[in-house]
């Protein structure tokens, strides 16, 4: 317990150094003022919604969560402010202090599902706990701080004594389906943990980092594929779960990008996911978890850009010149590139 | 402006509540003297509550507002004149939003009572900020996020910049506002008492939405006392009349009669000299007939009643008739509920008034005319579907057998095959049985058991039937496959009527006799023939045509042997209430007649449906083990039904679980157990059990397994 308390701390340290911005006048922010600017442009609406332009145009808590991050990132107070206006009146609705996930333009209300997916509220809780630092802001610490603790008191479980993460409060456990409890090891943002921890102390954070990084091993032994699927269940050994695609998709490509940004850097790890998400062009693949086949290679620069991380982090190799340079694609990738850039431009400098 | 003061006073007195005790829980404190109390003990005098003297309580409220608005606003120091920030008097003046411009001038007299309005807000030197300016009509067009945009982009390029606290607060209130809103919208009730807890300043009669909707958060999570207090709280507090009498009408749904009448006690009489309420005072009588169709037991007001009754009469909408049909209904009152069914459907024929017009006529043994009823509404819904087999079933259980036009019957048919409906299919089996067409009841009895594989009256129908057909074979095969399950299916073909009879008398045997003829049968068939009376089933035979019990008669006057013999005639006649009165006549006798008299006459009120009776008869004389057992299964089986019927989920499982201490739970009572864990929303439960009768091929299960999802996700 030492041992993880105080890796825990050296974690924070590392986490904090990392990605607070530095506030000398002369340091460019971490995402720089004309990427934010030309993905604000595409996907942030002025009443402070981000956009999933893929995806009818809606809105989750997972974007508002990330356009906090990145907006922070960029160091733009304005639009972070916006961003958090639109997330607090319209989102944050829930009874239990959680984000309704699903925000969308057409429907009435807006909010057409109102459970909560934990990711969101992650990236959410986190955004506002950085930005409440940096900007010596006790508004945003407090809501940081109410949040997480309804994180730690309602989004969390325990399976076979490992702490984890209820990917929505309703409709996964093991009353809800039949191969429940169903997780998705891409929920943990693993940054976060240790950041929240510090706003409410008595969460199982470590516990639950520890559960996602145990979670994150088991899962890659599922399938020939070596790689974890979306979506996990553990009603038994843990296996894919049923009425989703069986594979290595589009969640479970940012869980090395949120190791990485974590300052994990265990090879043991690492390795094989690199070794199994890149195609021999660079590009990522979608993998049968099963088989272990290719269903699809992804090649914008925003996935391509977290194998090329992974290289660089384990093995020194500098980022292809394609993922180097920002220009707006679709939502989630562009998201992902922001975050993989900022990253770089902080811990792998070597690497650019 | 008078009411705006008012509007301000109790906003604060709100506030005050809210912190000297923590949480909007004890915003509206239940009852006048918990208001009381609360508020004498912080900055509010006890008669705050009170209009008129809310104005002289405003100095001292207003000290209290600092800290209710967030801790923001300076309260200026003794004799010093207040530095009063009129950014958004002058733009509110500027833009003419005089709405706007007199809640800021009562927002600021409530905060500084030593300020004096300007005369011409617009006159004031206008201070040249037209950054700010900006804010405040971004504020004002309600682009909430881009005001918050606008002062952190104005803070990044001028530190320290600070934006007044008037626009800060009118902002988070805005934002609150949303938030709360929408949280209600969603029905997450408990958002909307936490937003509103932690923004006291919203809950004013300048908004009298956001009162409602807290109001309705506190009705919907049980706690009826303090929306109750909230519709005071409006009552007494805000003054326009729309808004009063739309408070009663939103309190009209959500709180018992009795609260009510408390908000109702608080109607002001207009100059006219009319109650200020009187046009919900219809909708309030028809609430009472609505809560009264939900709760059997309630007892209306007959003016109430009256009420409704003069609305429906001066030509109402049919609604009005339909919910006094429903009231007599529940009432057991099926004639009167008869008389404004009809009324209902000459307004306007619907599904509604045709169903509810069908089960008084059920009630009332007139299933033809039900039948005729609500045949054209059958397929509304399963309500329809499920009254419409009710009257196909009693139809066809009428004796003697009531001539029913080919057409008629052939709908009927088609509507039992529609539905696979076991019960009117097993009626019809009987109804075949009775005009002496084997055949057909055998086809009849076999589809009802291919519905309700469990269906023990259809297989001894079934098995009479082929007995009457002379195939033996057949009967065997039934009896095979029902061995240690029922008693009388065994039975089939062994005896005479007369034998059966003489038995019953000398040894007990066969408690149940049919007449001492038999239905006579067209077709070739032994001499004999057999018919022990349903026990314990809802069929009826072909009995009663003649001889035996087809006149009516007291039964008073009989020996009590003969009075069983009379009972379990009436019981072949499926006239279960005559039998059980012939039982009771019965039960003067002793030993055996005694003991046959009170299993008889429990069967007679089960079969009527009338459980607790059925349970009352069992105990009047020892009944020997087997039987007792079968009559207490049969008596669970109806429990269980019944308690379901009621939503009584518990119950219904309580009974089930006590029968299959006695019996196997069959599939039909699996699927019945499941659907009462949904009913408690034990979806794991539930589930369990239904995918286990599942595995048996019962249809049913597998629909209840359907409703288990649908359940657990509603959203879908």
């Amino acid at each position: 317990m030492n041992a993880l308390a105080v890796r825990g701390a050296a974690l924070l340290c590392a986490l904090l150094f990392a990605v607070v911005p530095v506030t000398t006048a002369a340091a460019e922010p971490a995402v720089k003022a004309q990427e934010w600017s030309a993905y604000k442009e595409k996907f942030l609406d002025p009443a402070g919604r981000i956009i999933d332009n893929a995806n009818g145009n809606i809105s989750h808590s997972e974007g508002q969560g990330y356009g906090l991050l990145l907006s922070y990132l960029a160091e733009n107070r304005g639009d972070f402010d916006r961003i958090w206006a639109f997330t607090r009146s319209q989102m944050l609705v829930r009874d239990d202090g959680l984000a309704a996930w699903k925000w969308d333009p057409a429907g009435t209300p807006h909010i057409t599902d109102v459970n909560n997916a934990s990711d969101g509220d992650l990236l959410i809780a986190y955004g506002l706990a950085l930005a409440g630092a940096a900007w010596n802001r006790p508004d945003l610490t407090q809501a940081a701080s109410q949040m997480a603790g309804a994180i730690a008191s309602t989004a969390t479980g325990t399976v076979d004594s490992l702490v984890l993460l209820r990917p929505g409060n309703h409709g996964f456990g093991r009353q809800d389906r039949p191969d429940g409890p169903v997780v998705n090891p891409s929920y943990w943002v693993f940054e976060a943990l240790p950041v929240l921890a510090a706003l409410a102390p008595q969460g199982p954070w470590d516990q639950l980092a520890q559960g996602g990084r145990r979670l994150i091993d088991r899962s890659m032994k599922i399938g020939a594929a070596g790689l974890p699927p979306d979506w996990v269940s553990l009603r038994a050994a843990p296996t894919t779960a049923d009425g989703f695609p069986q594979e290595f998709g589009y969640n479970a490509l940012r869980i090395p990008l949120y190791l990485l940004r974590a300052g994990i850097s265990d090879r043991a790890l690492l390795e094989p996911l690199l070794a199994g998400m890149r195609d021999s062009g660079g590009g990522v693949r979608i993998v049968d978890i099963g088989t272990g086949a290719t269903r699809q290679v992804l090649n914008d620069p925003g996935y391509r850009i977290i194998p090329a991380l992974l290289d660089c982090a384990l093995n020194g190799t500098r980022l292809p010149d394609d993922v180097r340079s920002f220009s707006p694609t679709d939502y989630y990738p562009s998201t992902l590139h922001l975050l993989s850039l900022s990253f770089a431009r902080r811990r792998h400098a070597e690497c650019l | 402006m008078k009411p705006v003061v008012f509007i301000a006073g109790g906003m604060a007195l709100v506030g005050a509540l809210v912190f000297e005790q923590g949480y909007l829980d004890v915003l509206w404190p239940s009852g006048e003297a918990g208001l009381q109390a609360a508020t004498s003990a912080s900055v509010v005098q006890p008669a705050a509550s009170q209009q008129q003297e809310a104005a002289d309580t405003l100095e001292q409220v207003a000290q209290a507002q600092p800290q209710s608005a967030g801790g923001s606003t300076q309260a200026p120091g003794p004799g010093q004149p207040p530095q009063v920030d009129e950014t958004a008097l002058r733009y509110f003046s500027a833009k003419g939003d005089t709405k706007r411009l007199e809640a800021e001038i009562a927002r600021l007299r409530a905060l500084y009572p030593e300020w004096t309005p300007p005369e011409n807000p617009l006159a004031v030197r206008n201070e040249g900020d037209p950054q700010l300016d900006e804010m405040w009509k971004l504020y004002s067009d309600g682009k909430l996020a881009d005001v918050r945009k606008a002062i952190a982009d104005r803070q990044t390029a001028q530190p320290g910049w600070q934006p007044p606290a008037d626009l800060l607060d009118r902002l988070a209130v805005a934002e609150a506002r949303e938030q709360l809103v929408n949280a209600s919208d969603l029905k997450q009730y408990d958002a909307v008492i936490r937003v509103g807890s932690l923004h006291p300043s919203l809950l004013t009669c300048g908004d009298v939405d956001v009162l409602w909707r807290v109001a309705d958060a506190f009705a919907n999570t049980d706690r009826k006392d303090r929306a109750r207090d909230a519709y005071l709280y409006i009552l007494k507090t805000c003054e326009k009349p729309e808004e009063r009498l739309a408070t009663v009408q939103k309190a009209l749904p959500l709180l018992p009669r009795a609260d009510l009448d408390q908000l109702l006690a608080l109607e002001r009489t207009g100059q006219d000299g009319k109650g200020e309420f009187e046009p919900v005072r219809d909708d309030i009588a028809r609430q009472s007939l609505a809560n009264a169709d939900a709760d059997p037991n309630l007892v209306v007001a007959q003016a109430d009643i009256d009420r409704v009754k003069k609305l429906a009469d001066a030509n109402g909408p049919a609604t009005d008739d339909l919910m006094l049909g429903w009231y007599y209904v529940r009432r057991d009152d099926p004639q009167s509920a008869e008389q404004w069914f009809s009324k209902a459907r000459a307004k306007e024929d619907s599904a509604a008034a045709s169903q509810g017009l069908a089960l008084a006529l059920v009630d009332q043994n007139r299933p033809a005319e039900a039948e005729e009823a609500l045949y054209k509404w059958r397929e509304s819904s399963d309500d329809t579907r499920k009254v419409y087999m009710a009257a196909v079933a009693n139809l066809l259980a009428v004796t003697p057998p009531p001539p029913i036009e080919p057409a008629v019957l052939q709908r009927m048919a088609q509507a039992v095959a529609g539905e696979k409906d076991a019960a009117a299919a097993q009626q019809f089996g009987w109804y075949a049985d009775s005009l002496n067409q084997p055949q057909t009841a055998a086809q009849w009895f076999s589809l009802a058991l291919q519905w309700k594989p469990d269906d023990e009256p259809s297989a001894y129908g079934l098995a009479l039937s082929r007995w009457k057909l002379g195939d033996k074979a057949g009967v065997a095969e039934i009896q095979t496959a029902w061995a240690g399950r029922s008693e009388r299916i065994p039975t089939v073909g062994e005896r005479s009527v007369e034998t059966a009879a003489v038995d019953t008398r000398d040894h007990g045997q066969q408690p149940a006799v049919q007449p001492a003829q038999a239905p006579s049968v067209t077709e070739p068939a032994p001499r004999a023939q057999p018919s022990p009376a349903p026990r314990g089933g809802s069929a009826g035979t072909a009995a009663g045509q003649g001889g035996g019990c087809s006149t009516t008669m007291d039964p008073s006057v009989l020996a009590p042997e003969s009075a069983l013999t009379r009972g379990w005639c009436l019981m072949g006649a499926n006239r279960p209430m005559e039998a059980a009165a012939a039982f009771e006549v019965a039960l003067r006798g002793s030993g055996k007649t005694r003991s046959d008299a009170a299993y008889g006459q429990s069967l007679a009120y089960m079969r009527a449906g009338l459980t607790d009776m059925a349970a009352v008869s069992a105990t009047k004389a020892p009944i020997d083990s087997d039987r007792s057992v079968e009559l207490r299964i049969s008596l669970l089986d109806q429990q269980a039904n019944a308690a379901f019927q009621q939503r009584r989920y518990m119950e219904t499982l309580m009974a089930l679980d006590e029968r299959s201490r006695l019996a196997p739970e069959v599939v039909g009572l699996m699927v019945l157990r499941g659907y009462a864990y949904l009913g408690l929303k034990r979806f794991a439960d539930a589930e369990q059990v239904f995918r286990a009768a599942a595995a048996t091929g019962s249809r049913d299960a597998l629909r209840g397994l359907n409703d288990v999802q649908t359940a657990r996700n509603p959203q879908n």
